[in-house]
């Protein structure tokens, strides 16, 4: 069933995405299971579930993606709808169709939009029908003699595109004709052992683009809305760190065009529940649809805070087949929210994840600040799963206070234990382009660098860390002293020679 | 006792007396400095109030404050005499290790090649993401222990290269 009425919800994922699952379905009284691995006994979202069942082995495919044990436990647990969250078995246009065929209602678009959306090739057909622009480009299967003449005829620069990636795998941009067969070679051989399939297609590539993304909200009743734009620019090998809604280049003007077009993209397949719309804008604000993500975006959380929607508890309403909460178009976002994503990845050596145990973590609190987690101090992070530790998101009238409300709530913010993200949000926080809103798509790759800083730290700075670390070494030093030291008695030696016979008599 | 501190290539001789007192370059200061648990510090100098997590890696002292990464050394008097007479501060050692369980997906190099601190080595797949494992120091590498599609552990010792300054 797409949309029909429940009463227990199994979420089929891990990770805060669950946790915030658990919290709209709470809000909603509606009880939940959650399903976990080997190594999430401990994770809160079992914790926070009313009903938690262990699935399987560390390995997603052991666990998280296992489709028939998902099904099962729904049928055993007597849940009667499937949440999917992001991620996983989210955008599985096969598990969506199977829950369906179980009776169970799929909190999500249907299948068939699922699949259309998930296939490029099939995305950009339907779209175009409904008159939404395209990035040029070829279509997949082609030769590459003809894909070489394509680019030229396309102009470089271009992006060679795996046609089974996604999430920004499988691309590879050309700056010249020159090294294109080259490029091209290598893209099919990585297309070919990433993802099985060596099929690829050539892009137009936009220079100083930005990533901006609008949100759909589509209920069973046939009505589609938009609630505005979040700017998504500021990635690093396509994994967003940093989402803002409003977005500083968007205008009410090209916020209603872009909106409508979002839209017209999401009713091209009939989209029933929450979505977003993928644009490229360049610098002269034309705009390209990228492709739709079928489910509840990572990001979601600023759109809410602009909107006062709870997108989670939306999606729910709108798969137990009622009319959804807002009904018309967002064109006035409410202040500013900006989301950022606290990675264990060691932003000073190469953004390498860290793994290990989180030894403390201490939340920022206060005025306009929440944090969105699924892990706490002695939580475990492991290799198994990405290295999201929390979405930290601050809301303020204007977009310099939600900034100031951001380098505020990372200065409290406290992980101890692993390598994380943190001083890389701090100098971004500080960095003038990023303040000015002057950034595009390449800004942390190209232009930014964590060696560098908008100020030098002040003199007292240092001789504060020397003092410190001089102070740390000293003590350490004491420590092991007297670790080797002999332990002192507290009573004389004749004293303790007494009671040392006395025992032993 | 008696310390020197080297941050951003600066030196700061600081001593501390017995009775917990500190002197920075003969001036003293007003410091209080308490673990507030793990590797979390409150440090108040002259009513100046920060945190500090500091760690400490090998001969490395790694202060975070103020949403940066400070990497200091401290030298006691022992130390500063070994590096006078050495002559040089020690070079890193020329080991590359998997710093987290992953699959090998390719390796950049080839025993016997010319390696700059910084080149991509091995590039390790793990968490969903592609990693660049880069070499600590200018060199040659005398062995590669691993090749593409290889699972490896965390620690696992990976490529090793000789340091081109470590001969002398």
């Amino acid at each position: 069933m797409q949309t029909g009425p429940f009463n227990k919800i199994l979420i089929a994922n891990r990770g805060e995405i669950a946790v915030r699952i658990i919290r709209a379905a709470r809000d909603l009284g509606i009880p939940t299971v959650a399903v976990y691995s080997d190594v999430d006994r401990t994770a809160l979202h079992v914790r926070y579930a009313d009903e938690a069942v262990h699935i399987g082995g560390p390995r997603p495919a052991e666990s998280y993606l296992r489709m028939d044990k998902l099904v099962e436990v729904a049928r055993r647990t007597g849940a009667d709808a499937i949440h999917p969250g992001y991620g996983f078995l989210a955008e599985n246009a096969e598990f969506a169709g199977q829950v369906m065929d179980e009776g169970l209602v799929w909190i999500g678009p249907s299948p068939s939009a699922i699949a259309t959306m998930g296939d490029k090739q099939a995305a950009r057909t339907a779209v175009k029908r409904n008159n939404v622009p395209l990035i040029p480009g070829t279509e997949p299967g082609i030769r590459d003699e003809e894909l070489i003449h394509a680019a030229s005829r396309i102009g470089f620069p271009v992006v060679i595109k795996a046609v089974a990636g996604g999430g920004g795998k499988g691309m590879r941009p050309v700056q010249r004709a020159e090294g294109f067969a080259e490029s091209l070679a290598t893209a099919r051989r990585e297309a070919e052992s990433a993802f099985g399939n060596g099929d690829v297609y050539v892009e137009k590539l936009l220079i100083g683009a930005r990533h901006i993304e609008f949100q759909i909200l589509a209920d069973a009743h046939g009505n589609t809305i938009h609630l505005g734009e979040r700017e998504c620019s500021i990635q690093r090998r396509h994994q967003k760190l940093v989402e803002e809604a409003p977005s500083v280049f968007v205008d009410a003007d090209l916020r209603e065009r872009m909106g409508n077009m979002s839209i017209a993209a999401a009713e091209s397949v009939g989209y029933v529940n929450a979505g977003t719309i993928e644009c490229m804008v360049d610098r002269e604000k034309n705009y390209y649809f990228l492709e739709m993500n079928t489910r509840l975006q990572v990001e979601h959380p600023v759109t809410e805070l602009v909107t006062g929607v709870d997108l989670a508890k939306e999606q729910i309403r709108i798969a137990r087949g009622r009319r959804m909460g807002p009904t018309e178009s967002l064109l006035e976002p409410k202040g500013w929210a900006i989301e950022c994503r606290i990675n264990a990845e060691d932003p000073y050596a190469n953004f390498m994840p860290s793994t290990g145990q989180i030894s403390t973590m201490i939340l920022p609190t206060g005025p306009g600040v929440r944090v969105d987690s699924g892990v706490f101090s002695g939580s475990e992070i492991t290799p198994y799963y990405d290295s999201l530790i929390a979405k930290l998101i601050t809301w303020g009238e204007t977009r310099s206070e939600a900034m100031l409300r951001m380098r505020r709530a990372l200065s409290e913010y406290r992980i101890m234990g692993l390598k994380h993200n943190i001083p890389f949000h701090i100098n971004l926080l500080n960095s003038i382009s990023f303040i000015a809103g002057q950034f595009d798509t390449t800004f942390v790759e190209r232009r930014f660098n964590m060696n560098t800083y908008e100020q030098d730290p002040s003199a007292s700075e240092l001789e504060t860390v020397a003092i410190a670390a001089t102070l740390y070494a000293h003590r350490k030093r004491q420590l092991a002293s007297q670790v080797v030291a002999p332990a002192k008695r507290d009573a004389s030696n004749w004293k303790w020679m007494g009671r040392f016979e006395r025992m032993h008599r | 006792m008696k310390y020197v501190a080297i941050i951003n290539e600066q030196r700061y001789e600081i001593e501390i007396d017995n009775a917990g007192g500190v002197l920075v370059n003969g001036e003293p200061r007003d410091v209080d400095f308490l673990n507030l648990g793990g590797s979390l510090f409150s440090v108040i100098t002259e009513n100046r109030s920060f945190e500090a997590v500091i760690d400490d890696d090998e001969d490395k002292i790694a202060v975070m404050m103020t949403g940066r990464l400070f990497e200091t050394q401290v030298l006691d008097e022992r130390a500063m005499l070994m590096l006078q007479r050495r002559g040089a501060l020690p070079v890193s050692s020329g080991e590359v290790h998997a710093p987290m369980p992953g699959l090998i997906v390719d390796v950049t190099t080839l025993p016997g090649a010319a390696v700059a601190r910084g080149d991509t080595v091995i590039i390790l797949e793990s968490m969903k993401m592609q990693n660049e494992l880069k070499s600590p120091a200018d060199g040659v590498v005398s062995a590669v222990y691993v090749e593409a599609g290889q699972a490896v552990d965390k620690n696992d010792l990976l490529v090793e290269i000789k340091a081109s300054d470590a001969e002398a």
